[in-house]
């Protein structure tokens, strides 16, 4: 009687399962098919099979050009991440007090459940060249300074934006540290930086390759700060594709584009896999 | 032994200067809407209303904020009962490569958002529909369904099968066991993941971007669209609703289900 409840129960997937079959696997498998596309098989009739798209991405210079920009961005937030984070994670994986840990967690929250867009607005607000960093400058006598419209600006922004995934990856693997080891070697006479350093550090590179490796997807797949913050004279990907179809009209280049920066995301989400499965394996172990 | 200090010392100075970075942003948000010059002006010179009053009078604005509520309405009901299923489906169905479904059902958090906004323009553009209300509704359940699967799983892992045993030994039928034990019990974890469907909804931008008609559009897009070129108080009163919103559901979130168990990434 169990095993035919259990059955039916099964079939509570088949929604879901139809839902992303049709409107998430198979967009992303129609998205490969037009890359290799000359047009719109809809409006135009005589479509044939090209690779054109992806010798357009490989002969020209400026496409490599936007990609490194792209992964230099990404590179660039994820150190700056990882950097603020580490401090703060640590903190509250460590925090005794339970109601200091719910407001630090609020503090970390709030800005992630505030929009993309308004937090890049708050950075504008800030960073602007009449911004409020530039007017306390000049009221203190200072030149002001162009601290957006270039990479510098964009990688602030991202870096608010990821800071809080960051923050949350790290928290859960420092916390399932255990205490007791730090303290033990500082009983065997290490400083406590040194037992910071020599015991928890090491045991915390799962956590800072896995906060990595998210902070990296999801800075290189960004559009909003880049394009706002860059005041649009950088070019990245994500830019890059949404232009193809919004003043182009080209979709199969867009498509072209779209599988690069699905490659590129694919190669992350599995190395991301690895080092949780390991991450978690090393809590069973504990 | 100072040496200890100094290290304490700034051990917390980082943190303080960390919590300062994270949170000064959204502050200034709120310094900018309620400030009375049409520029940023720091220090503040008064305090005034106008912008949230240019805000609720625009029509550009408020059909925006009209469509997003009816979106994130309609995405937080479809995501709920798709990501609900699942998450039992996946639980209790008892069928093979678990594992692998739920790999499957949380995939849409993992690749670029902007993606899944693209390939379903493409399909949409091939099957010629145009750029229909639940297209749009479609594409944010895609990232919204993974919350609900999310929470739904952390409250079905936890939850004491004993219990639908016992109702079942005093007489009850599975249906009837279903609905007056399972059902409760997962609650907490189906509206936790509700909530999340419909601020990710709410704020939803990436997805969005290829969904929207012309003239038709979100509130993020019609913010972001009014960045371009103007940076006036009027950004900031709108700010300041949606991160009012994201307040509520975040104290919501915390009355209901508490926050610790939804920070695990």
């Amino acid at each position: 009687m169990n095993r035919t409840g259990a059955n039916v129960m099964g079939l509570a997937l088949l929604p879901s399962a139809l839902f992303f079959a049709l409107f998430f696997f198979l967009p992303i498998g129609l998205m490969a098919v037009m890359s290799f596309l000359t047009g719109n098989p809809v409006v135009m009739p005589n479509v044939t099979a090209t690779t054109r798209h992806y010798e357009r991405i490989l002969d020209d210079p400026y496409y490599f050009e936007v990609m490194w920009t792209t992964v230099r961005i990404g590179l660039y937030t994820t150190a700056a991440t990882l950097i603020l984070g580490y401090p703060l994670a640590h903190l509250m994986a460590r925090i005794k007090s339970r109601s200091l840990h719910a407001l630090l967690l609020m503090a970390v929250l709030m800005p992630m459940l505030t929009g993309i867009v308004v937090r890049t607005f708050a950075w504008m607000a800030l960073l602007s060249d009449k911004g409020v960093v530039n007017q306390i400058l000049q009221a203190l006598g200072f030149a002001p300074m162009q601290l957006m419209y270039n990479e510098f600006g964009i990688v602030l922004g991202l870096v608010h934006i990821y800071l809080p995934f960051m923050i949350l990856t790290l928290t859960g693997v420092i916390g399932r540290i255990d205490e007791r080891l730090e303290q033990a070697a500082q009983n065997l006479g290490a400083s406590p930086i040194r037992a910071f350093i020599e015991v928890t550090l090491p045991l915390s590179v799962p956590g800072i390759l896995a906060g990595s490796l998210l902070v990296f997807a999801l800075a290189i797949s960004a559009y909003v700060t880049p394009i706002l913050m860059g005041g649009f004279q950088i070019m990245t990907l994500p830019i890059l594709i949404y232009q193809q179809i919004s003043a182009n009209f080209n979709i199969g280049f867009a498509a072209a584009l779209g599988m690069v920066l699905l490659t590129l995301s694919l190669i992350l989400v599995f190395a991301y896999n690895h080092i949780l499965a390991a991450v978690s394996g090393q809590r069973d172990l504990a | 032994m100072l040496s200890l200090k100094i290290g304490r010392f700034l051990y917390l100075a980082a943190n303080w200067a960390v919590l300062a970075f994270l949170l000064l942003p959204i502050a200034i948000i709120f310094v900018f809407a309620l400030n009375p010059t049409p520029y940023i002006e720091f220090p503040p010179v008064g305090i005034s209303l106008k912008w949230f009053d240019k805000f609720f009078a625009s029509s550009q604005f408020m059909s925006a904020l009209a469509l997003s509520l009816e979106v994130a309405a309609l995405t937080t009901i479809a995501a709920t009962v798709l990501g609900a299923s699942a998450a039992l489906g996946i639980a209790r169905g008892n069928v093979p490569g678990s594992r692998f479904i739920t790999a499957i059902m949380l995939s849409p958090l993992m690749l670029p958002a902007i993606l899944t906004g693209l390939a379903l323009f493409q399909t949409y553009v091939l099957m010629d529909v145009g750029r229909p209300l639940w297209g749009l509704v479609v594409g944010h359940c895609l990232v919204t369904v993974p919350y609900v699967v999310r929470t739904t799983l952390a409250v079905l892992h936890n939850f004491d099968l004993r219990l639908e045993e016992a109702a079942r030994n005093l007489g009850a039928s599975p249906q009837r066991t279903f609905f007056e034990v399972t059902l409760p019990l997962i609650k907490p974890g189906v509206i936790a993941g509700g909530i999340f469907a419909f601020i990710v909804s709410f704020d939803q931008f990436p997805v969005s971007l290829f969904l929207v008609t012309p003239g038709q559009e979100t509130l993020p897009i019609t913010l972001f669209n009014y960045l371009k070129y103007d940076l006036d108080g009027t950004i900031g009163a709108a700010s300041v609703v949606s991160i009012l919103l994201a307040a509520l559901v975040v104290i919501g979130l915390d009355r209901t289900v508490g926050l610790r168990s939804y920070v695990k990434l």
